[in-house]
């Protein structure tokens, strides 16, 4: 079963992500900042991380350096959910495997944003 | 500084006083010259037999000490401290004293008290009267006529030998004392008299001067001050401005993570994950879906102000195909406006002009125009065009829609600004971000209405300076 970690700081968001997430068979754990997000991400080996890029204690620029320096996480593929202040055209996140979708995202498309990159077991 | 009482000893200006400096250098090389003539005229011309090397000899002295005296000025002007004035004036004196002597030993040599060119003493003292102070000039004007007594009676009591100028004057003149006596009389008049005169009008002229000085460095700090003040208050506005920028980028973005959040919990709900939605919960939900939407979207027309105008438009530019930005631009909404029943005209140049801009800020203008012509037309046309002109590229959106009222024309593109005859959509925000985009690449940003081409709907036109005309 294929494992996904959603790094963000609104609760509210990540409630209906791992709803949708988990009624689709996947297992998801997650995690409230970027610091606590490469914590997760070293012990649970996730097969995604879907990441928020402005938040607090460690936000996704700081996120991705500490990310891409740990050869055992850095070719896990990365979803980055922007909201439009945080567009990635004005300063990308220097991830290997990213994909940018801006919030808000619909339960049916961020399914198929997942299954892109994950097959269900 | 503007206190400054007029100084007896003040000196108008450094400039002035150099170049009076280099009038005595010049005038020194003319001297020598001169002396040179007269000596060889007097001997050869007018049979007067009298020795010429002692001449030639302080000739030569004059000549060598006035080549210092070039070169110690033209180091001076190098110099612009305040201590070169009081350097400039104390090597005036000397040169004025030195001068002096070497007119001495010349007349010394020359007849003495029986060469008329005793006079030239008088020279001498104007020169100093007007380079120097008052003081100074009476200083050397005594000095001036004592020289010339001592000569006068060092020769006249035989202390020292004459030189006679033989087949001038007799002989003995030089032993009359009555004519000793009146030719130094009237040499002291005389000196006396000019440095009296000179050192008048020189004052009165560096008074002037000074007067001249005080207002101008009045009229100066004047200016100064006000422009200070005026500099003080764009700052404040253009800090407060930013300030202001910065909250309503804050704000926005405070605003837009909730309804972020409770749009996907609606949509949660409404996509059936929280179990089944009967027809009349669904209607109530997306009635408050649709109204978030609405929301989202003027908040994300709200967040262009700050990032155009916080200049994160001017890193996003780069060389562009402008045709390539505008058939990007009009993707899908050729399908809208045909849905309409409108015809969809697009006229490119053959060769696209290269601009420097932002691919992605223009296209957002292009879809924004094309967007709201075909909201506005019922029947008609749609037309954009992109052509050169001049040391301009211009791109006009034509259509044959409900037009603009002329009263609208002016503040079309103000914020919130919404045309009297149209119903309200969108996020009202669009031309004013619009007309930053274009404003930040340089260009302009207009309507007409109705078209002066067709009579019909409106035109809207926007300029991208032509980056080949460069």
């Amino acid at each position: 079963m294929s494992k996904i970690l959603i790094v963000d700081d609104d609760i509210d968001l990540v409630a209906v992500e791992k709803a949708v997430l988990q009624r689709e068979g996947y297992k998801v754990v997650t995690a409230g900042n970027g610091e606590e997000g490469l914590a997760q991400a070293r012990k649970e080996k996730p097969d995604l991380i879907i990441l928020d890029i402005v938040m607090p204690v460690m936000d996704g620029y700081l996120f991705a350096d500490q990310f891409n320096k740990d050869k055992t996480i850095s070719k896990i593929p990365v979803v980055a959910l922007t909201s439009y202040v945080e567009s990635p055209l004005d300063q990308p996140v220097p991830f290997e495997v990213v994909e940018y979708v801006s919030k808000p995202i619909k339960p049916k498309d961020l399914l198929l944003l997942v299954n892109k990159y994950l097959k269900k077991t | 500084m503007t206190n400054k009482e007029p100084v007896a000893g003040y000196m108008p200006e450094l400039k002035a006083l150099k170049a009076r400096l280099n009038v005595f250098v010049r005038m020194r090389w003319l001297v020598v010259l001169g002396i040179i003539g007269v000596a060889l005229s007097a001997r050869y011309l007018f049979n007067i037999s009298f020795s010429t090397l002692p001449v030639f000899i302080i000739c030569f002295f004059l000549l060598a000490y006035n080549l210092w005296m070039y070169l110690w000025n033209r180091r001076l002007s190098k110099d612009d401290t305040e201590i070169v004035i009081k350097r400039a004036q104390a090597s005036g004196y000397i040169q004025v004293l030195l001068d002096l002597g070497i007119l001495t030993v010349l007349l010394h040599f020359t007849g003495g008290i029986t060469n008329p060119f005793i006079f030239v003493y008088v020279i001498h003292t104007t020169a100093a009267s007007i380079l120097l102070t008052k003081r100074r000039a009476y200083e050397l004007t005594t000095i001036a006529v004592a020289m010339a007594a001592l000569l006068a009676f060092l020769e006249y009591s035989g202390v020292i030998g004459h030189v006679n100028l033989v087949g001038f004057l007799p002989v003995t003149l030089y032993r009359q004392l009555n004519f000793v006596w009146s030719v130094i009389i009237t040499l002291a008049v005389l000196t006396y008299t000019s440095t009296y005169i000179t050192t008048a009008v020189a004052g009165e002229l560096r008074l002037q001067h000074l007067k001249m000085d005080l207002l101008r460095d009045q009229l100066l700090k004047e200016d100064e001050l006000e422009l200070q003040s005026i500099s003080a208050e764009v700052t404040r506005l253009k800090d407060e401005r930013t300030s202001f920028i910065r909250l309503l980028n804050v704000v926005t973005h405070d605003l837009q993570a909730p309804l972020v959040a409770v749009q996907s919990c609606i949509s949660y709900v409404l996509d059936g994950y929280a179990g089944e939605v009967v027809e009349e919960q669904k209607d109530w939900l997306q009635r408050g879906s649709r109204r978030i939407d609405g929301l989202l979207l003027l908040i994300t027309d709200l967040l262009d102000i700050p990032r155009i105008e916080l200049g994160q438009l001017k890193q996003e530019m780069a060389e562009l195909s402008l045709n390539e930005v505008i058939a990007n631009s009009l993707a899908g909404l050729d399908i809208l406006a045909e849905k309409k029943g409108l015809k969809f005209l697009v006229e490119l140049p053959e060769k696209s002009p290269l601009i420097i801009g932002s691919s992605r800020r223009l296209q957002q203008v292009v879809t924004n125009l094309t967007n709201n012509a075909i909201n506005y037309t019922k029947e008609g046309e749609i037309k954009i065009r992109l052509f050169e002109k001049g040391d301009e590229i211009k791109v006009e959106v034509i259509d044959t829609g409900i037009g603009i009222p002329p009263k609208d024309l002016p503040r079309l593109f103000d914020e919130f600004y919404r045309g009297s005859n149209v119903e309200s959509k969108g996020s009202g925000l669009g031309l004013s971000i619009a007309r930053r985009i274009i404003g930040a690449h340089g260009g302009k940003i207009w309507a007409e209405s109705p078209n002066p081409e067709t009579g019909l709907g409106s035109k809207f036109v926007f300029t991208i300076p032509n980056k080949q005309n460069k």
